[in-house]
C-alpha cells in the first residue's frame, strides 16, 4: 500500500503530461532526481535550520519551484514544436525530452557530485501495527502522496483550470473553440506533471538515497504503470501503481526458490508490461485510439 | 585543349600535394607531441568507479590514495629520472566501461601498468584487456576469487580475495556461536562470491545459512528482510553483501524494521561503503553497532610507510585514511617499486619484477606476491593482507576508532557488542 501510493504519485506526473501534451516525458526519472535534490538542499539549508521551520515547509517549497521549472521547460523547448515549427511533433518531443534527461543527469554529476545523500526524513521512527512495521519515512511518503493525489483530483474535477486541462486532454480543438487557452494549459500541465514527479522524488529521496541516477529505476516503473493503466488515464495510473506494487512484493516472496526471487524483483514489472502489451495494448483504462 | 587539361591536372595534383603535405605535417606534429609527452613522463593508469552506478566513494578513495603515491614518487625525483603521471579512468562500475577505459589507457595513453579498481565484475573485464596486451595490472580493492584464479601472469592483487577473508570471517562467526546466518548479496562476481564462501564454510560447521541474491541497483530490501524476521531458527547474523547505495539502504531498512543491528541480530556490512564519511550521512544512527571488514586499518600493523601515509593523507584530505585509500596508494607504489628494481618500463620485465623481486613495505605490511597456484586464487595474491572485523560503537565514528573484534592480536574488545534494543 505504502509503496503503491508513492508509485501512483510518481506515475501520475507522466500520465498527466501524456494526457494533455500527448508526449512521453523521457526525462521523467531526471525530473524526480531534480525534486530529490531540491528537497535535500532546501531541507538541509541554513534558512530552514535557522528559523527552525518544519521539514514539511521545505517539501511544500519544492512545489512552486518545480512547477516553474516545468512551466519554463515547456515554454522553451516544447512550445516551438507545438506551434508547428517542426514537421514531426512526435519525434521532436521524444528527442527533446530524451536529451533533456541526459543533460540533467550529466549536469547533476559535476554539480552535486556522484555521492549518495540522505534527504532528512520528515517523520523518523517506526510505527508498529500488530506484526506489521512501517518505517516513518515510508509512512510520511504514503500520507503526503495520498494528500497530493486527493488535491490533484479536486483540482482536476472541481476547478475551472482542472476542467480546462481535462478538456484539452480530450479534444484540444474543441477546447480551443470554447475559449480555453490551449498553449497555456499545456504549459500548466507540464508544470504540474513535473511538480508531481518532483514531489515523488523528494519523498523517495527520504526513503532511498539521493544521487544523480536515483530516478532511473523508478522511471522504468512509472512507464510500466502508465502503460498498464492506459496512457493518459488518471484512474488507470492509480490502479496500475497498486497492481505493480502488489506484484513486486508478492512476486519476490512467493516464488518457489526464495534465494533467487529477489533478483527478479524488477523483472516482474517488465513481465507485467509485456503481458499488458500482448493482451490489452491500450491498458486497463485506456482508449483504443488510432493516430494518423 | 591538351595543355589546358594537363594544366588543370597539374594544378589539381598541386592542390592535392599541398593538402597531402599539410596532412603529413599535422600527423608529424601529432606524433611528435605524442612521443614528446611520453618521453617526459612515465604514465601509470588508475581505474576506479567515479560515477554511479559504481561505488563512487570506493573509487574516490582509490584515487585519493594513488595521487599521494604519485606526488611522493615525484617529490623524490620520479622514476628512472622521469616524472610519474597518473592517468585516471572512470569505469562507473560497469564492465563494458572498464574494458573501454583499459583499451584507452593502454593504446592511447601508453601506460606502463595499471592499478586500482573496486568492483570485481569490472576487474574481470579489465584483466582480459591487460592480459591481451601484456600490461601488468595491480588490483586495489576487488575481492572476487576469479580475478587471480584466472592465472594471468599480468594480474596482481594487493587486497584480499573473498575466500581469504570470508573463510576467516566464517570461522569467527562459528566461534562466536551464531546459529543462523542470512546473506543478501548483489549478483556481481563479488556478491555471489560472498554468498558462496559463507555457504561453503558454514554449512559444514553446522551453522544454517540462508542467502538471497539481487540486482545491484536494487533499493528496496523490505520484502526479504521481513521474510527473515519469521525465519527459524531466528536469524542472528545478517551479511549485507552489497556495494554503493544498496549497501547503505539495506542497513537503513534492516534497522528501521527492527531486525539488525539489534540485540538479537548482528549486521556485517561486507562492502566498503561502511568505511567512508558518507556512511554516517546516509545511515545515521542505524550505523551504530554495524560490523565491517576492512582490509587494513591505519597504523595496524605499524610500519614506517603507514605513519607517513597517515600524516600526508590527513593533511591533504582532513580525515583518517581508510583501507581502500591505502590500497590505492599501495598499488601505485608497488608498480613504482617494480620499475625501480628492474630499471625498466617494459611490460614483461615489470611483470617479472612484480612476481619475483618486489618485497616492499607498504602501508599495511610488507607486500610480495605469491606464486602458489593451489588454491587457484592464491596466484599473485599478497597473502599476508591484514584483515579486521570492526564494530562501530558510536555515531559518526571513524573506522580507525571503532572497536576491533578480530584478529585476536589487535582486538580491543572481547566479543560482539550488542545494542540494548
Amino acid at each position: 500500500m505504502v509503496i503503491g501510493t508513492l508509485y501512483a504519485l510518481m506515475a501520475l506526473g507522466l500520465s498527466l503530461i501524456f494526457g494533455v501534451l500527448k508526449l512521453v516525458n523521457f526525462a521523467h526519472g531526471e525530473s524526480m532526481m531534480v525534486g530529490g535534490y531540491l528537497y535535500y538542499f532546501l531541507a538541509t539549508s541554513f534558512i530552514v535550520h535557522l528559523l527552525g521551520l518544519p521539514l514539511v515547509v521545505a517539501l511544500a517549497a519544492t512545489v512552486p519551484v518545480l512547477f516553474f521549472f516545468g512551466f519554463i521547460l515547456e515554454q522553451t523547448f516544447l512550445r516551438p514544436a507545438y506551434n508547428r515549427q517542426t514537421a514531426r511533433y512526435d519525434e521532436y518531443v521524444i528527442l527533446v525530452t530524451f536529451t533533456l534527461g541526459i543533460f540533467l543527469q550529466n549536469l547533476a554529476l559535476p554539480l552535486f557530485g556522484p555521492y549518495n545523500r540522505q534527504a532528512p526524513a520528515i517523520f523518523k521512527g517506526r510505527i508498529r501495527i500488530g506484526d506489521l512495521i512501517i518505517a516513518g519515512d515510508r509512512l510520511t511518503g504514503a500520507v503526503v502522496a495520498f494528500a497530493v493525489i486527493v488535491v490533484l483530483f479536486i483540482f482536476l474535477y472541481r476547478t475551472y483550470w482542472g476542467k480546462g486541462l481535462r478538456a484539452v486532454s480530450q479534444n484540444p480543438e474543441a477546447a480551443a473553440s470554447l475559449g480555453i487557452n490551449v498553449p497555456r494549459m499545456r504549459s500548466m500541465a507540464f508544470g504540474i506533471g513535473i511538480s508531481l514527479t518532483g514531489i515523488a522524488g523528494a519523498l523517495l529521496g527520504q526513503i532511498f538515497l539521493v544521487n544523480p541516477v536515483m530516478g532511473v529505476p523508478f522511471a522504468v516503473k512509472a512507464f510500466v504503470i502508465v502503460v498498464l493503466g492506459g496512457m493518459g488515464s488518471i484512474k488507470g495510473t492509480i490502479v496500475g501503481a497498486f497492481i505493480l506494487a502488489v506484484v513486486e512484493s508478492f512476486g519476490s516472496i512467493l516464488l518457489p526458490d526464495p534465494t533467487r526471487a529477489l533478483a527478479y524483483k524488477d523483472a516482474y514489472g517488465l513481465l507485467l508490461l509485456i503481458v499488458t502489451l500482448m493482451f490489452r495494448p491500450q491498458g486497463l483504462f485506456g482508449e483504443k485510439v488510432r493516430r494518423a | 585543349m591538351t595543355e589546358n587539361i594537363v594544366g588543370k591536372t597539374e594544378g589539381g595534383s598541386d592542390m592535392e600535394n599541398k593538402v597531402f603535405a599539410a596532412l603529413i605535417g599535422v600527423l608529424a606534429l601529432f606524433c611528435f607531441t605524442q612521443t614528446g609527452g611520453a618521453a617526459d613522463a612515465i604514465k601509470i593508469g588508475v581505474v576506479a568507479p567515479l560515477s554511479p552506478p559504481g561505488g563512487v566513494e570506493t573509487g574516490q578513495a582509490i584515487v585519493d590514495g594513488a595521487k599521494i603515491a604519485a606526488e611522493e614518487i615525484n617529490q623524490a625525483g620520479g622514476l628512472l629520472g622521469k616524472k610519474v603521471e597518473l592517468v585516471i579512468g572512470d569505469t562507473a562500475g560497469l564492465p563494458e566501461k572498464g574494458t573501454a577505459v583499459m583499451e584507452r589507457l593502454i593504446t592511447r595513453d601508453k601506460v606502463i601498468a595499471v592499478g586500482g579498481e573496486g568492483h570485481s565484475s569490472v576487474a574481470m573485464a579489465e584483466i582480459e584487456v591487460a592480459h591481451r596486451n601484456g600490461i601488468p595490472i595491480v588490483i586495489s580493492e576487488a575481492w572476487s576469487d576469479g580475478i587471480t584464479a584466472k592465472g594471468y601472469p599480468e594480474v596482481f592483487r594487493v587486497t584480499v580475495s573473498n575466500s581469504l577473508i570470508y573463510s576467516k570471517a566464517a570461522k569467527w562467526i562459528k566461534e562466536q556461536g551464531f546459529k543462523h546466518v542470512a546473506v543478501i548479496g548483489e549478483n556481481s562476481d563479488w556478491g555471489l562470491g560472498v554468498i558462496k564462501v559463507f555457504k561453503d564454510n558454514l554449512d559444514q560447521a553446522g551453522v544454517k545459512v540462508t542467502s538471497f541474491s539481487a540486482e545491484r541497483t536494487l533499493t528496496d530490501f523490505t520484502p526479504q528482510l521481513l521474510q527473515l524476521k519469521n525465519a527459524s531458527p531466528p536469524v542472528d547474523f545478517l551479511v549485507d553483501g552489497f556495494t554503493g547505495a544498496g549497501e547503505l539502504l539495506m542497513i537503513k531498512q534492516a534497522y528501521e524494521l527492527g531486525i539488525a543491528p539489534s540485540k538479537n541480530c548482528a549486521l556485517l556490512g561486507a562492502g566498503m561503503d561502511t568505511l567512508y564519511p558518507g556512511f554516517w550521512d546516509t545511515v545515521g544512527e542505524a550505523g551504530v553497532y554495524v560490523l565491517s571488514n576492512p582490509a587494513g586499518l591505519p597504523g595496524l600493523p605499524k610500519t614506517a610507510t603507514s605513519d607517513k601515509f597517515k600524516e600526508v593523507f590527513k593533511a591533504k584530505y582532513d580525515r583518517e585514511p581508510d583501507a581502500v585509500a591505502m590500497e590505492g596508494y599501495d598499488s601505485v607504489m608497488v608498480i613504482a617499486e617494480a620499475v625501480k628494481l628492474s630499471k625498466s618500463t617494459e611490460s614483461k620485465v615489470l611483470v617479472d619484477a612484480l612476481e619475483n623481486k618486489v618485497n616492499w613495505e607498504g602501508t599495511r605490511g610488507t607486500i610480495n606476491f605469491s606464486k602458489d597456484k593451489n588454491p587457484a586464487w592464491a596466484y599473485h595474491m599478497w597473502m599476508d593482507v591484514p584483515v579486521f572485523i570492526i564494530q562501530y560503537t558510536e555515531l559518526n565514528q571513524d573506522p580507525s576508532k571503532a572497536a576491533i573484534l578480530w584478529p585476536a592480536q589487535f582486538a580491543t574488545v572481547k566479543s560482539l557488542l550488542k545494542p540494548s534494543k
